[in-house]
């Protein structure tokens, strides 16, 4: 075969071809009929229900959490802080969290900022990573969320915990919506839980490679623009 | 007055010779009336599902012409002898031709023994004592392949003074699967003893299969570990009195 | 095409030969998730409707493989992706060796990927200088360990955490405590300076998504995330049977996966990669390379009972309830995919000379086709197997060794005559009374040996017919 690097469209098309013949499928023959995927989805509730079912699923995952509102904030930051000896955060950058002043309240508490677009070494060494979300699911207790410079993957991954702050109106009741809506998106990442493996005797361990501790914050509707 | 064909099946010929007498009683004193046809040896069950698909046919074609001449239904008291005829016997032949519409009308013709008695004859209970704590294993091609899921506790339950005690993985597989049992001796060994293992922490003092060749297994099995318990087949069970 | 000779798979003497620690573990495992997946299942009234979904699905996607690839590509190459195609698992090996070596890599670091465990890329990429690193707990275990998997969700489940500790404590030398806990975080802290170091990524994908282009990855550990987050280089070699349709298709596999796998409702994390990142800031890698790995594929996609196999979405669950893995675990399959699957997958990529015994490591129980996500019917697939085994087919000659075959044409005419079948039968209590004792046959001749070394056999009787010629006779004087 030619230089494997530069696999050419024709290498492609070639075993593409292979499998056409295998199968038997005439030239230009058009799809058989596919069976759509049609099937009783995960019903909506009021938003009230679903905030409830979503925060329940999170503590079933071994998640933390909690409503809270902006006037609550200082001191839901003061408990994490204090409670987990929080010392270096990276924060989503983001005109709600800007609202909100949480890079403020995260400095009034002594906690060192670093950038999300600092270097992965660095933001490796940060204790808290804060996110928000772009859609929720109440049935499996989901965090889905899109990538960008503002607000990067590593943020939710690389530090050993992990606060999401999100809103009732992310809310979608199942994958069909998320999917209707993000499936154009570059990249996504469902997140449920913290970072678990159960390899070694099949005793469950939390923050194998990906935070151990999740924390998520739900604020209502009128806590801040969109 | 309905009729009906005896299948005997070759395990059951070989080794268990009360079972198919007590099938025979326990029919007739329900009214039907039976039929022997002695031409029949074996389903063929063996050679087909170790892949001697060409081997069977010989074998399906003496048991279709065996049972060919009476319409009656055939019934057998094993679920993967009847699973074979009902199921794989269409697959032996090309569509179309004679053998394959004999095959057709046969397979449409065969049941199991207590399918037969609860869907067929519509009897659930017949007159059976039994005043013993019994555990029931559900063999594999009788509840997977044909599909009875409740015939046989249906027919356990009417038995008169039968406490049944429920099995520990009542469905997994006992480990005889045919030719297993010399092909991969020892992990059918395995199997076997953990089934013999449940049946004896059961409490029952008896297990009661629809399968011969389960029963072959089980029974076996038990004596070796020195229990007590009796292994039976359903039949023998239910022509106590 | 290699020349490396693939070593021939004897279950029959690896089953014997397991130390009794591994079906121990194995069990324990195989409960658990059992159990989980009831749990999970139960809570969805509409799982035997999404079976079917998903199963057809799965078919129509296979047969139509060819368009559906063909979109696939066109929509990775237009997000930016690189797309190579690989005939043989040489063909992979060289791909993702050129990739590494034009952009200097040192160090890889592997998520858990079947596909590159079928090509051993390790192997190729250690013997170029480069540092291959699983780091899926599991398979970081397994990899320090020098051995295969168990189990496909759990490859080191067989391991007790003294062994582990043990391991680490030598390979990684240090004194490491026997805790999973402390042993899962010594992972973490080795692992995380790779995975910040490394120059390349490697993984597989669990579906391709030929609308968009997309791979999609169902991990729980993180280390899946990091490996395509970090480096700049990623590198996927994904099976192409892994392509379905849609989003909407997509939608009814992830709510059969983690179910049927391990008794979660969703895995801890889902990535959704549609070619490399597009921002610099945004973390993810700036060149993304797609294998598409055939590797004897095309050939199984002639045969429409044997390309079934190709519906598997890699749970597991079959393995779970299979009454002969609980007992063997995963070695004794010879294969990196093992139980019911892999007993049907390795005899079609390996060729059933080198994986005769594999198709007949079963009792036909049925077990694992009740609880396929996407209604493989793997009793009827091994059958068919057997039979290209046994007799051959247009695929292969038979390699069932010739004193079998020859057993089974005089059974079959044993079978077939009734006169010999009845002469044989009559007969035979007279021989085999000479070995009964009791009400049993502790011990019988070959080829009945193989059963009397595990139980006995009840005696030999066959006496039904003599006793119907009576009984009916009987019968007809008393009507008269």
């Amino acid at each position: 075969m030619s230089d494997p690097m530069h696999s050419s469209l024709t290498d492609i098309r070639q075993g593409i071809e292979g499998i056409r013949r295998a199968l038997g499928r005439e030239t230009q023959a058009p799809l058989t009929n596919p069976r759509p995927a049609v099937y009783p989805a995960y019903q909506a509730k009021t938003p009230a229900e679903s905030t409830a079912a979503f925060l329940v699923e999170i503590g079933k995952l071994s998640g933390v959490g909690k409503n809270v509102t902006p006037a609550s904030l200082p001191v839901d930051f003061s408990a994490l802080v204090s409670e987990n000896n929080i010392q270096k955060a990276v924060v989503w950058h983001s005109d709600w969290f800007t609202e909100l002043g949480i890079e403020n309240s995260l400095r009034s508490l002594g906690v060192e900022l670093v950038s999300p677009n600092a270097d992965k070494l660095e933001m490796a060494q940060c204790d808290l990573g804060i996110t928000s979300a772009d859609y929720l699911l109440p049935e499996t207790g989901t965090l889905v969320l899109r990538s960008s410079a503002e607000k990067p993957r590593a943020v939710s991954l690389l530090p050993r915990m992990h606060l999401a702050i999100v809103r009732p109106e992310m809310l979608r009741a199942d994958l069909h919506q998320v999917f209707a809506e993000a499936k154009d998106s570059h990249y996504l990442v469902f997140i449920t839980g913290p970072s678990r493996t159960a390899d070694i005797e099949l005793t469950t361990t939390l923050g194998v490679h990906g935070p151990k501790n999740l924390f998520v914050w739900m604020m209502p509707q009128n806590g801040g623009s969109s | 007055m309905p009729k009906a064909q005896l299948f005997i099946t070759c395990l059951a010929d070989q080794f268990y010779t009360s079972t198919l007498q007590n099938m025979t009683h326990l029919l007739e004193k329900l009214g039907v009336e039976l039929v022997f046809p002695p031409g029949q040896t074996c389903c063929g069950q063996p050679l087909f599902n170790n892949g001697f698909e060409d081997k069977t046919r010989a074998v399906a074609l003496n048991f279709m012409q065996a049972f060919a001449k009476s319409d009656a239904p055939i019934v057998g008291p094993s679920g993967s002898c009847v699973s074979m005829v009902k199921h794989h016997y269409p697959e032996l032949f090309p569509a179309g031709t004679p053998e394959y519409n004999l095959a057709r009308d046969t397979a449409a013709r065969t049941y199991e023994f207590t399918e037969y008695l609860v869907n067929v004859l519509k009897v659930l209970d017949v007159g059976a004592v039994f005043p013993h704590k019994v555990t029931y294993h559900a063999s594999c091609h009788y509840l997977r392949e044909m599909g009875l899921k409740t015939e046989a506790k249906t027919l356990l339950g009417a038995v008169k003074d039968l406490e049944l005690i429920p099995l520990k993985e009542e469905d997994t597989c006992c480990g005889f699967g045919g030719a297993f049992t010399v092909t991969y001796p020892e992990v059918s060994r395995a199997m076997m003893e953990n089934k013999v293992k449940h049946i004896m922490a059961s409490g029952a003092d008896t297990v009661v299969m629809c399968e011969p060749g389960c029963l072959m297994n089980v029974a076996g099995g038990l004596h070796k570990a020195g229990s007590n318990i009796r292994a039976m087949h359903i039949i023998d069970l239910l022509s106590a009195r | 095409m290699t020349t490396e000779t693939i070593p021939y798979i004897g279950f029959e003497e690896y089953s014997e030969h397991i130390p009794q620690t591994i079906p121990a573990a194995v069990q324990q495992a195989t409960s658990r998730f059992v159990g989980g997946r009831a749990a999970r299942v139960s809570e969805l009234p509409h799982w035997e409707q999404l079976r079917q979904i998903a199963s057809d699905i799965r078919l129509h996607t296979i047969d139509n493989m060819d368009i559906y690839l063909n979109r696939f590509v066109e929509k990775v190459q237009a997000a930016g992706g690189i797309v190579h195609w690989a005939a043989t698992a040489e063909d992979a090996r060289q791909i993702v060796l050129q990739i590494a070596k034009e952009h200097n890599v040192k160090l890889a670091v592997k998520a858990k990927s079947m596909a590159t465990e079928e090509i051993e890329l390790n192997h190729a990429l250690q013997a170029a200088g480069i540092e291959a690193l699983e780091t899926d707990l599991g398979e970081y275990i397994i990899q320090l360990a020098g051995t295969g998997p168990s189990h496909i969700i759990v490859p080191a489940v067989h391991l007790k955490k003294e062994e582990i500790a043990a391991l680490f404590s030598e390979k990684l030398h240090m004194n490491a405590p026997s805790d999973p806990i402390e042993l899962a975080r010594i992972a973490r802290e080795k692992l995380r300076e790779k995975f910040l170091s490394a120059e390349m990524g490697v993984s597989g994908a669990n579906f391709l998504v030929a609308e968009t282009g997309t791979m999609v990855m169902v991990t729980n550990e993180g280390n899946g995330r990091m490996c395509t987050s970090m480096p700049d280089l990623h590198v996927a070699v994904v099976g192409i049977d892994k392509i379905i349709p849609d989003w909407e298709s997509l939608t009814v596999f992830l709510k059969l996966l983690a179910r049927s796998a391990t008794g979660q409702k969703l895995s801890t994390y889902t990535q959704f990669i549609t070619g490399p990142r597009r921002e610099e800031g945004e973390f993810g890698p700036k060149e993304f390379h797609l294998v598409l790995l055939d590797n004897g594929r095309s050939k199984i996609m002639k045969d429409p009972i044997g390309r079934q196999v190709f519906k598997c979405i890699r749970c597991g669950a079959c393995e779970n309830v299979c009454p002969v893995y609980k007992n063997v675990g995963g070695f004794a399959y010879g294969y990196f995919i093992s139980g019911p699957i892999g007993a049907i997958f390795a005899p079609q990529m390996l060729g059933t000379q080198v994986a005769r015994e594999l198709p007949y490591a079963s009792t036909l129980c049925g077990a694992c086709a009740d609880v396929c996500p996407v209604k493989i019917p793997i009793p009827t697939i091994l059958r068919h197997l057997r039979r290209r085994v046994a007799q051959g087919d247009e695929v292969a000659g038979p390699s069932m060794p010739v004193p079998i075959r020859a057993m089974a044409g005089m059974a079959s005419m044993a079978l077939g005559w009734n006169w010999i079948y009845r002469f044989g039968t009559g007969i035979l209590p007279f021989f085999m009374s000479v070995f009964k004792r009791g009400e049993w046959i502790p011990s019988a001749p070959y080829p009945l040996n193989r059963w009397t070394k595990a139980r006995p056999l009840p005696p030999f009787n066959a006496s039904f017919r003599n006793w119907w010629r009576a009984h009916s006779r009987v019968a007809r004087e008393n009507t008269k």
